[in-house]
């Protein structure tokens, strides 16, 4: 028998249509997540491992049946950190019917707030975004789901009061990166430094922040007794390498959520030994859902990426993340009597959280409609030479210097309209 | 056979001044000009919304920064600040209460005018040194705009631009904004292809093949560049105003970092320096190619169950894009429109190849 080339033709159309018309018929019970994140240009190595946490808890979940049978699909696009390409992968998500969008990034979550309040679509920001989506009246689809970074200065500067017993006339002083980002504490901390009495010294080192050394030199002049760093990727790093050069003692260094393993390899395991940081998800491997990850989806060849990088802080983070959103659907599910899963069903479920801990990884998280944070909680962790160990219990911080700040920023938000 | 030019006359001055004398030229654009005033009906929102209306926001910003460039020589490496300058100085306007046209006119000039002050610099320097001047230019914005709340927004460092008022009228459907884009970009479009005829263009050109030779025959150097950093500053600005307005929705800093400057250098280079048209092409490929690369690739892999790694599959676009960037320089030094005008040039006289020069 001969083939000539139009029937090849014909039979490799066929079959390409086919395969864009399978996932299009794949299970009615299915709900749509888009992560639009950045793997190539700021996050990079966060992102990778936060989106392997994330995948590897989905497929956990799918593995076992899914939600009451509802299966969690993901579509994920790098986006650069550029809100245009956050844009135009959000109205994608949309024509695809995405119930909600994960962007793990503050720049593109930033662009999207309006659109997403407009869509009615679920936009996490997972320690990310705006601090102000908390105050879930103004913001009802805006979901941080975590605790804001105010709310993590609050901890920190907690647990250094903890060490001295009192911050009465002590230097504290603030090494940030000079974005919003990096500045966005320093209302806190100065509430704080009143509240507490302790002088605040804010230093501000310029962007992408690999170029730090003017900085640190005028600190060590200032002789701070505790050092709080504010950056992230390469900046941090650099932070915690030119504060152990200029003598500061490792176990006076306190960062914000955003150091890792990985940094703490570019520093020098054994030096970095003694780092403080803000914890919102329990690190490495012990915690029983990343157990459960372990035995049901990477012994059987199915993670998302490098086993070597299971139980990874950023990983973990991306595991919570992911846990959280599952959370909302079961608690949607469960609002609506096992209805479908729009949009406004897995709002309700998200903004009504109740004390979920993801067995064991994260502090007890519960939403109101009223609160998107789900309480601030965290705890401080220290390096150890190899790992993050907790240095206190789960805690929470000067909500109310917090609160102060969310409500007065989404009054402003309020004011002026979206 | 496609563009009949025999038989065309020109009797009188005004038909020899047409911008586009070939009848075959004006049909074409008729068939554009409505295919784009059709677009709303034919494409889907997603295209509309998210390719079609910020490519074409996009291309205004990048006439404004070409007229600079291509057509006066000057160099500026901080286009992206005196966008920003007009979108905040824009929003802040249209929030006090001024009517949006009023705002967009006031954020123009805002930034032409402070466009203006650091393009003085190109009064003394020229090509690498101008670009470190203007890169100050950048810097300076964002560093203001981050450290002066009252500008930022806040805390949150995130503005939200109140809903775009035409006349009294309020738009906010997908189409609506379009709209408002095309026809902005339109308007652009003529002047950018009119300004070229006259004798500000003429300066421009005489300025930007050699300012002292100009200034011998005549031309102020000092007037003319100020006037070029000027008229392309205000452009930038309006285009800044509304890229806010018809589609970021809110505006933070780092949507006008030095990538948005640099990007729409390279819109400019790869499109071709100096063509109007060239602008489209440019920025329809550093604008839309890092996505749709995105997409097809996924898709691809999608179709054969997976088969490339989610660490490839983010990182080869970028791969990808370089080379079409680098791809197209080589094959034609001179940008996009070059590579059109060359294939117009072959089909004037097609298939009478012998006619060609």
């Amino acid at each position: 028998m001969s083939i000539d080339r139009r029937q090849l033709m014909a039979a490799g159309a066929a079959a390409a249509l086919a395969g864009t018309l399978l996932p299009a018929r794949a299970q009615d019970k299915v709900v749509r997540f888009g992560m639009a994140q950045d793997f190539t240009v700021v996050y990079t190595f966060v992102t990778a491992e936060y989106s392997q946490g994330q995948r590897d808890y989905f497929s956990l979940v799918n593995e076992r049946g899914g939600v009451s049978g509802w299966k969690i699909a993901t579509e994920i696009v790098d986006t650069g950190n550029a809100p245009q390409r956050g844009i135009e992968a959000y109205e994608r998500f949309k024509r695809n019917g995405v119930v909600l969008v994960d962007p793990l990034s503050t720049p593109v979550s930033r662009a999207l707030v309006s659109r997403a309040l407009q869509d009615k679509i679920n936009l996490v920001t997972t320690f990310s975004g705006r601090s102000d989506a908390a105050d879930g009246e103004v913001f009802p689809y805006v979901l941080p789901l975590s605790a804001s970074y105010w709310s993590q200065a609050a901890i920190l500067v907690e647990y250094m009061a903890r060490q001295d017993k009192d911050l009465k006339g002590k230097k504290i002083a603030f090494v940030h990166i000079d974005t919003p980002f990096g500045r966005e504490p320093l209302p806190l901390l100065q509430a704080l430094a009143r509240r507490r009495g302790f002088e605040l010294l804010p230093f501000a080192y310029a962007p992408p922040g690999n170029e730090q050394s003017a900085v640190w030199t005028q600190l060590r002049r200032a002789r701070p007794d505790w050092t709080l760093i504010w950056g992230g990727g390469v900046g941090q790093t650099v932070s915690v390498k030119e504060a152990l050069r200029n003598g500061i003692a490792a176990d006076r260094i306190a960062s914000v959520v955003w150091l890792s393993e990985s940094d703490m390899k570019v520093v020098g395991p054994a030096q970095a030994k003694g780092v403080l940081k803000y914890e919102g998800a329990a690190s490495g491997r012990e915690p029983k859902i990343i157990q459960d990850i372990l035995r049901e989806v990477v012994a059987k060849g199915k993670g998302a990426g490098p086993q070597d990088l299971v139980g990874t802080s950023y990983y973990n983070i991306g595991v919570m993340a992911a846990a959280t959103m599952v959370e909302g659907v079961r608690k949607a599910l469960e609002i609506t009597g096992g209805g479908a899963v729009t949009a406004e069903a897995l709002n309700q479920g998200l903004r009504n959280i109740k004390g979920f801990t993801a067995e064991g990884l994260i502090p007890p998280l519960s939403t109101t409609p009223k609160d998107h944070q789900g309480g601030g909680m965290g705890r401080v962790a220290q390096w150890d030479g190899s790992r993050w160990v907790p240095k206190t219990d789960w805690l929470a911080s000067d909500q109310d210097a917090v609160w102060d700040l969310i409500r007065a920023s989404s009054a402003e938000f309020k004011k002026t309209g979206t | 056979m496609f563009y009949r030019a025999a038989g065309i006359r020109h009797t009188d001055y005004r038909q020899t001044r047409q911008l586009w004398p070939l009848a075959a030229d004006r049909r074409l654009l008729a068939a554009i000009a409505a295919l784009a005033l059709a677009a709303p009906l034919l494409l889907s929102p997603l295209a509309l919304n998210s390719y079609l209306t910020p490519l074409l926001l996009w291309t205004s910003a990048a006439l404004g920064l070409n007229l600079l460039m291509g057509g006066a020589g000057q160099v500026h490496l901080g286009y992206g600040a005196v966008m920003a300058i007009g979108a905040y100085g824009t929003v802040h306007l249209v929030r006090a209460g001024l009517p949006f046209e009023l705002a967009l006119l006031a954020g123009g000039l805002l930034a032409a005018l402070i466009g203006t002050l650091f393009g003085a610099a190109a009064l003394r320097v020229k090509g690498l040194y101008l670009a470190v001047s203007t890169l100050a230019l950048q810097y300076l914005t964002d560093f203001v705009i981050v450290h002066v709340p009252a500008i930022s927004g806040g805390s949150q460092a995130s503005l939200q631009v109140p809903a775009l008022r035409l006349l009294g009228q309020p738009v906010t459907s997908d189409a609506g904004l379009y709209f408002v884009a095309l026809g902005a970009c339109a308007l652009l479009t003529v002047w950018m292809l009119n300004i070229r005829r006259t004798s500000f263009g003429r300066a421009l050109a005489a300025i930007r093949e050699k300012d002292f030779a100009a200034e011998i025959l005549g031309v102020s150097a000092f007037r003319y560049k100020l006037l070029a950093f000027w008229v392309s500053s205000f452009v930038g600005g309006v285009a800044g105003a509304l890229y806010a307005f018809c589609y970021y929705k809110a505006v933070s800093p780092e949507q006008f970092h030095i990538e948005l400057s640099i990007q729409l250098l390279a819109t400019v280079i790869v499109g071709g320096m100096g063509s109007v048209l060239g602008c489209y092409f440019g920025a329809a490929l550093i604008l839309l190619a890092p996505p749709l690369l995105n997409h097809a690739l996924a898709a691809l892999s999608r179709q054969y169950g997976g088969l490339i790694g989610n660490d490839l599959l983010t990182h080869a676009p970028l791969i990808l894009y370089g080379a079409l960037i680098v791809g197209f320089l080589l094959f034609e030094p001179l940008g996009l429109a070059k590579i059109y005008d060359n294939l117009r040039k072959s089909l004037l006289v097609w298939p009478f190849r012998h006619a060609r020069r």
